[in-house]
């Protein structure tokens, strides 16, 4: 109970901003001298709560590390992170992981699930990790938002692509986090599935105030955000309002001409 | 979290088979050897011989100083067993508080049944309590225990075996008691048998009723302590009665120093498979710690998981445990090892100990795999989810190098010393050589796979070439199962035939020394007087008595040593030790021969006089006439029998070795010889060598009983390892295939790796096996080559190859039958 206390008191500190994410001159550097690679290069963006918003950018861009970094996923070689009101730079692994587990949800390509659990039990899992009662109205109401009712006690091997990864979200919204992180969430679906599964997101945002931010490199999924955020060798290259599916792959298909003609 | 790990386990039972198997196995062992430990520990000779005297003085063991100070003194049981002075028994009797004080002086004696003779007042401290007739009196009486007694009635004449000599006695009393049977002479009477003047096999004191033991234990031990014996009080007088040879000892070096190794094992094989089962599940982990698992619930879950497989495992393996005990005990019944009503504690503490023990081991390799899993960053795992670390510890690397130059070393002394130093360092050199493969067996992996891809490319073309690059891909996951069979083959190929090496040299030394044609054999016991007998028979060239005794040798830590006690007479036509340096000949009253191996063990040479401590404990200082080779065939210490006489329990010789004139018919007089010598028998002496062999085969079994355990519990580790591996490679087999790999060329990789895996393996085991085996034959018999059965060859191969197709080629068989689309969306 006083965890669930602690919680809801960071909510209410968090929810004080208007901003669920900030991230401020963002750097990240792997490997060690001599071969080091930059995948982040000093980059500045803030995340609005209840906004949907598409981080994309060719391979190699550091789309992916920009997400893993301000997730908390993976530490920044420098440059800081805020969720809500909490700066992560400072937090031990063990706080870190709490903050995620109550802040952060997430949605990942594939494998997002525990085989040897059921759909219920995969939804559950954060709950069951931090020790907090689930509020029985507000799982039934996301579990009735993705639709699963009826498989509550299958395992995810019986079910397909679309519905696993439908799953994964009821289980990042299970704790009504402060932000859903999806990398590349619709990258293993067919045009159909990934549809169902990027409207759900859609309607998240849109009726329950949620904040999103997804990597994709498909224009079709970043047009269902409400920003587009392009990045290129480490660095934000365009940060605009959703222009549309056709506009926003002639930005990624000028930004991927001249960048290899350089090299 | 434990309701978490029990719900995770439950749903993936099949992956979890492996370790479950390990733990269960390895429980098994732990609880059999921890019963053979505590069996020997917990057993206590209650006094039987003994039971009515408070304080019993005698010396059943000799100590030797530390030979650096820190260090626990050595202790090593008579073989013989002591004597003490009689002249105690006057000394004891001016002690405040005594009532009744009485020497035992043993003889061999075997009536209705094998019995000891005792002097009549040592029937006292048992108490013998005379249930018809009365007390001996003359020369010729005895008091026969019920147990042994036959149709003997007092006043009844009765012939008894007695000191190897049949005679007529008259039988005054029948009496009852505990302890060995016994039969009871006069006091000179048995004195004049024993033929130790002065010296009798124990002394009891019973003190006067209401009188303070303790303190009369105190006065006796004072005196006794000057004479060098010791005095036993309370439980402890059992010690007193203990045969050197004991049940307990053979079940404490059993269960002790063995399950010491076995401990290792477990330890080994359990923390190797829960490493890898917990490396299979990287991407589930991985998720759980990026969705909300902290590193410390990580690793509560898999601590937990381990816990609970420990419990899974100990519910199977304890029992079964106990059942291998009963077998084991059984077994040890039948061959002799230990008498059949010995307590044998089943389902003791040890059990306990060893059921909590595998929890504990299993919790902690659970711990040292989680640690592995959480120390890395969520999104690292993520990534590197389906690709094996690089990483290695380098402490593990550091001391692995460490142990490796350590093997180097005591190779280096073993080759360069000689005898037991040698022996010694060889298998500390075999222990060194197998660790220092587990320690690093990641690099020795990685490095065989970058020496072997080129040799793998030219045999099998592009098949090769990605066996090779698997190989170098998954050095880490095999690591349990190049170790595994590094030890089976290294231990199994120089401990297993190293038992064959030393039973046939043993007999083929025995059976080429042995210069006589027949010998007359006497389980009971032969006194001096046969072999003169035996001379006198005509055609008879030669006739020595043999007594087969013990000797204390000193060395890095004292033991006794098997020796042999000749009648130097005629000794050249009856043994040839093939002596090397010397002449047998020269034995006389104050001389031994020794073997090479003694020699060189204890830096003896002709001429120079060696010290060391007869059977009963008695230190001799004899020069050294001659230094022989058959040592093994014979024994490593010879001496006079005159050297010997009153150093033995009994004063009987084992056997006669009997020389013939060539043509000369003496098998009527062989027979007649044996007639006046009751218990014995007049065999050819070919006969001999195989009952010699089949003694040897009995140490034998014991060895290879244990050996074949460890070596079967390794191989078992070997097999789960490639099978969980197998099974995990269901994913990349499929991918393999969908870019083009043919089923063919898929079964062609398999093949090659396994060659490059397993022949590394056995030529490494091979190699330490070979080393450990060529130095210790080498130092036992002088020869460098060892015996190998072909059969040895056909198992170690064999075994290597079925395994490979057991556990790897017929599961990928398996999956490779399965269309690969089925299997490429599959979570590994």
């Amino acid at each position: 109970m006083r965890k669930a206390a602690r919680i809801q008191e960071q909510e209410s500190i968090s929810s004080d901003g208007a901003i669920a994410v900030r991230v401020e001159q963002l750097t990240r550097v792997y490997g060690g001298e001599g071969q080091a690679v930059t995948a982040l290069a000093g980059v500045d963006a803030s995340f609005g709560r209840g906004t949907f918003t598409a981080v994309m950018g060719p391979s190699g861009s550091g789309k992916s590390t920009l997400l893993q970094t301000a997730a908390g996923l993976d530490r920044p070689t420098s440059g800081r992170v805020w969720i809500g009101a909490t700066e992560l730079s400072q937090l031990s692994e063990t706080t870190l992981t709490k903050l995620r587990r109550t802040e952060i949800g997430f949605v990942f390509q594939a494998f997002n699930l525990i085989g040897a659990l059921t759909v219920e039990e995969n939804i559950l899992l954060p709950l069951r990790l931090s020790n907090v009662r689930p509020d029985r109205r507000w799982l039934a109401e996301v579990i009735e938002r993705v639709g699963l009712g009826q498989r509550l006690r299958h395992r995810p091997s019986a079910l397909s692509g679309g519905q696993q990864q439908r799953v994964a979200i009821a289980r990042a919204l299970a704790m009504r986090p402060e932000v859903i992180f999806c990398d590349e969430p619709t990258g293993a679906l067919d045009t159909q599935t990934a549809a169902e599964v990027l409207a759900l997101l859609r309607a998240v945002v849109d009726e329950q105030g949620q904040t999103v931010i997804m990597v994709t490199h498909d224009p079709v999924a970043a047009s269902y955000a409400d920003r587009v955020m392009v990045l290129a060798d480490g660095r934000i290259v365009r940060d605009m309002p959703q222009p549309g599916a056709n506009r926003i792959a002639e930005e990624l298909a000028f930004l991927g001409r001249p960048a290899r003609a350089v090299r | 979290m434990i309701r978490l790990a029990a719900q995770l386990l439950r749903r993936r039972i099949g992956s979890a088979l492996a370790t479950l198997l390990a733990l269960t196995v390895g429980v098994a062992l732990l609880t059999a050897m921890g019963a053979l430990l505590e069996s020997g520990v917990r057993y206590q000779p209650g006094p039987g011989q003994y039971a009515a005297a408070d304080v019993v003085v005698a010396l059943r063991d000799i100590e030797f100083p530390p030979e650096e100070p820190g260090q626990s003194e050595t202790t090593v049981a008579l073989p013989e067993g002591g004597t003490v002075p009689t002249g105690l028994i006057d000394k004891f009797r001016q002690i405040p508080g005594v009532a009744t004080v009485a020497a035992d002086t043993q003889v061999a004696v075997v009536a209705a049944g094998p019995a000891t003779g005792h002097g009549w007042s040592s029937a006292a401290l048992t108490p013998y309590r005379i249930i018809k007739g009365d007390a001996p009196t003359g020369p010729d009486d005895v008091v026969v225990d019920a147990r042994v007694a036959g149709d003997a009635e007092p006043g009844r004449r009765t012939s008894l075996l007695v000191a190897g000599t049949m005679r007529e006695y008259r039988v005054t009393g029948v009496a009852e008691g505990i302890g060995p049977p016994s039969v009871f002479f006069t006091d000179a009477r048995a004195a004049e048998l024993s033929a130790k003047p002065g010296r009798a096999a124990a002394i009891g004191v019973i003190a006067a009723p209401g009188a303070d033991v303790a303190a009369l234990a105190a006065a006796v031990g004072k005196l006794a302590d000057a004479e060098g014996a010791t005095t036993y009080t309370g439980n402890d007088r059992g010690r007193a009665e203990r045969d050197p040879a004991s049940a307990e000892d053979m079940l404490m070096a059993v269960g002790g120093s063995f399950g010491g190794y076995v401990m290792m094992l477990v330890g080994f094989v359990v923390a190797g498979t829960i490493g890898l089962s917990v490396r299979h599940r990287r991407r589930d982990l991985a998720l759980l710690r990026a969705i909300a698992a902290t590193p410390g619930q990580v690793r509560r879950l898999i601590v937990a998981e381990a816990a609970l497989l420990g419990l899974c495992g100990s519910a199977v393996g304890v029992p079964a445990g106990l059942l291998a005990t009963v077998w084991a005990r059984d077994q040890f019944v039948e061959r002799g090892f230990i008498p059949a009503g010995f307590p044998m504690v089943i389902g003791g503490l040890s059990t306990l100990i060893a059921a909590a023990g595998i929890v504990l081991l299993a919790m902690l390799s659970g711990l040292v795999a989680a640690r592995r899993i959480t120390r890395i960053r969520p999104a690292e795992a993520l990534g590197e989810a389906a690709v094996e670390p690089a990483r290695s510890g380098k402490t593990r690397f550091v001391f692995g190098v460490l142990t490796l130059g350590g093997a180097c070393t005591a190779a280096v002394f073993a080759g360069g010393t000689s005898g037991s130093t040698a022996v010694n360092s060889a298998v500390g050199m075999l222990y060194l050589f197998v660790t220092a493969v587990a320690l690093l067996a990641p690099w020795i992996n990685r490095m065989s796979a970058w020496l072997l891809s080129p040799a793998l490319r030219l045999l099998w073309g592009s098949s090769g070439y990605l066996a090779g690059k698997n190989l170098k891909a998954s050095a880490r996951g095999m690591t349990t199962v190049l170790t595994s069979l590094v030890l089976s083959v290294g231990f199994g190929g120089s401990v297993w035939f190293l038992q064959d090496n030393v039973l046939r040299q043993t007999v083929s030394q025995n059976r080429e020394g042995t210069l006589a044609d027949q010998t007359l054999v006497s389980p009971t016991g032969l006194p001096a007087g046969a072999v003169a007998e035996a001379r006198r028979i005509p055609g008879v060239r030669a006739a020595t008595s043999v007594r087969r005794t013990s000797v204390i040798v000193p060395g890095d830590s004292p033991a006794s040593a098997a020796a042999l006690a000749i009648d130097p007479e005629g000794a050249a036509d009856t043994l040839d030790l093939r002596v090397i340096s010397g002449r047998l000949a020269d034995l006389d009253a104050d001389s031994v021969a020794v073997s090479r191996l003694q020699a060189d063990s204890s830096g003896w040479k002709v001429g120079e006089r060696a010290e060391f401590w007869l059977g009963d404990g008695t230190p001799v200082a004899l020069r050294v006439v001659a230094v022989y080779e058959r040592g093994l065939g014979f024994g490593d210490v010879t001496l006079p029998r005159k050297v010997v006489v009153g150093h033995t329990r009994w004063e009987l010789d084992n056997q006669i070795l009997i020389r013939t004139e060539p043509g000369a018919k003496v098998d009527k007089a062989m027979a007649d010889l044996a007639a006046r010598y009751p218990g014995s028998t007049a065999v050819a002496t070919a006969g001999l060598s195989e009952q010699l062999a089949s003694d040897l085969a009995l140490s034998a079994w014991l060895n290879k009983l244990l050996i074949g355990v460890m070596v079967g519990y390794a191989a078992l580790a070997a097999a789960n390892t490639m099978v969980m591996a197998a099974l995990a490679r269901r994913r990349e087999l499929s991918l393999l295939r969908l870019v083009g790999v043919t089923t063919r060329q898929a079964k062609r990789m398999i093949h090659a790796e396994q060659i490059g895996l397993l022949g590394v393996s056995l030529v490494i085991g091979g190699g330490i096996a070979a080393g450990t085996l060529v130095t210790v034959v080498d130092a036992l018999t002088g020869s460098p080559v060892p015996y190998v059965p072909v059969l040895g060859w056909v198992s170690v191969l064999g075994g290597t190859t079925v395994l490979a197709l057991g556990t790897t080629v017929l599961p990928v068989g398996r999956l490779l039958r399965i269309p690969p689309i089925h299997n490429i969306g599959v979570k590994e």
